[in-house]
């Protein structure tokens, strides 16, 4: 099994299902949409890797409303955009406003196994990394817990110190006295 | 990549002190390899040697300031630590405000709010979406905002506001995120009523810096660990002066100054730690 889950988005029921069944086979999870409407329920109801979704549809929600969706959503969600060759200038549009990527029609399916190894390589990455940091923020947070109660701690004894250092100092009473003084203050707080 | 030698080490290292007061020691060569070495190269130097010495024959200044740039440049985030931003709002700001407020209801509660390592400025950020969320009509309040960082590259990319989306993901929660940012392509950019609190200028904390004047609060977290002992002492009595009396310093969450500066006592709410004057 690939780790990526892949929604597909297309009004087209023939490559709708073409994509699906190649995705499928290539051991990607795949959901399927007919339109931004379908599109934005599967965001609410399950977690999802990679977008790739037609840019013209019919209907209120293009590609591009997908797009924004999706990165409403969660803005790590890639997304790439299918795009029939003479509507290039949007699929550039689409890539200035976050898509990954984009793919022109007929679909070149190595072209996008190849894109999708290089989102699911990246992905990888930055779980590694993101659990590398955690690691790093729980064991930061053990030690700032450790040197935050010695910081209270060593302010305490210099406090004493600074205490005891002023009753040495006085020259209002006798030296035993300033002695056995300064030996209460200490023993007060041991 | 370009090796360092120990004796360049040694040279380099010293040089890098002196123009940030960020101290190396032989144990961090790779962080001259991996930052400096591209930098050296592109410069036409052969060694860390002639670096050396085309930087400080370069009266442009143009190199020390990529030197500074690359070595001092480190992770930052929004809402780093959650325990000293939640201070903040539960009780630096509020205990502030009503310190600071003015007899009369027509003159303006003045307080002053510096991060001395802004970095990018993420922490300063995060702290006036903090004011914002606590006082959203700011119309009877002067909050002076300001972040200094020594980098030149950091404080322009923190005036810009514009973060991509590694910059941004971890901290910020989603709501959060939609409402003071605006999306800009696969980036993000502060709006403007937030980017309004703010300043960001260039400061090297090795320098005197008194004519910033007094402060309430300073966050100087995460920086005074680049620094000597020497170094740490000189940096945090300056900073002793720069706070008002009553004032609250933040320093990073594994940081102490225990032996560093005996002006501060520290105070401890909740979870959090934060320092006063004696």
């Amino acid at each position: 099994m690939q780790n990526l889950t892949i929604l597909i988005v297309d009004d087209d029921p023939v490559i709708r299902r073409l994509l699906e069944q190649r995705l499928i086979k290539a051991n990607y999870e795949v959901i399927v949409a007919k339109d931004g409407y379908e599109a934005t329920r599967s965001f609410d109801q399950q977690h999802i890797d990679v977008v790739l979704t037609d840019l013209m549809m019919p209907g209120d929600l293009g590609g591009i409303d997908v797009l924004e969706i999706a990165k409403g959503y969660n803005s790590a969600i890639e997304v790439i955009v299918i795009t029939a060759h003479s509507s290039v200038d949007s699929a550039v549009e689409a890539m200035k406003k976050g898509a990954c990527d984009y793919l022109e029609k007929p679909i070149n399916f190595d072209e996008l196994f190849l894109r999708l190894e290089k989102i699911s390589n990246m992905l990888s990455l930055f779980r590694n990394a993101s659990d590398l940091r955690q690691a790093m923020d729980v064991t930061e947070e053990a030690a700032g817990r450790t040197i935050q109660q010695l910081e209270i701690h060593s302010s305490k004894l210099q406090m004493i110190l600074d205490n005891v250092e002023n009753i040495l100092r006085s020259d209002d009473i006798t030296c035993e006295e300033r002695v056995e003084k300064a030996l209460i203050r200490i023993t007060e707080n041991s | 990549m370009l090796k360092i030698t120990p004796e360049e080490l040694k040279l380099v290292g010293q040089y890098i002190h002196d123009i940030s007061g960020i101290f190396l020691d032989q144990s961090k060569a790779y962080l001259f390899e991996t930052r400096l070495g591209a930098i050296a190269e592109e410069n036409g130097c052969q060694n860390y040697r002639e670096f050396y010495n085309k930087a400080k024959r370069d009266g442009t200044k143009r190199i020390e300031r990529q030197i500074v740039d690359a070595i001092s440049t480190n992770e930052t985030l929004f809402f780093r630590d959650k325990a000293p931003f939640d201070l903040l709002k539960h009780k630096l700001l509020p205990e502030l405000i009503d310190a600071r407020s003015p007899a009369s209801p027509r003159l303006k509660t003045n307080i002053k709010i510096w991060s001395a390592a802004a970095s990018t400025g993420q922490e300063l950020y995060s702290v006036a979406i903090i004011i914002k969320e606590l006082v959203p009509d700011l119309s009877s309040y002067s909050f002076k905002l300001l972040g200094t960082d020594i980098s030149d590259n950091a404080v322009s990319q923190a005036s810009y506001g514009k973060f991509n989306k590694f910059e941004i993901e971890r901290g910020l929660p989603r709501n959060q995120l939609q409402k003071y940012f605006t999306a800009f392509g696969d980036s993000w950019k502060i709006k403007d009523e937030i980017r309004a609190m703010v300043n960001f200028r260039k400061l090297n904390l090795m320098l005197p810096f008194s004519a910033l004047g007094k402060f309430d609060i300073i966050f100087c977290r995460n920086v005074a660990i680049y620094f000597t002992m020497v170094d740490r002492k000189k940096l945090f009595n300056k900073i002793a002066d720069s706070l008002a009396d009553d004032g609250f310093l933040l320093i990073g969450s594994t940081e102490s100054l225990t032996g560093v500066c005996p002006r501060f006592v520290p105070k401890r709410h909740l979870r959090s730690l934060f320092y006063q004057k004696k």
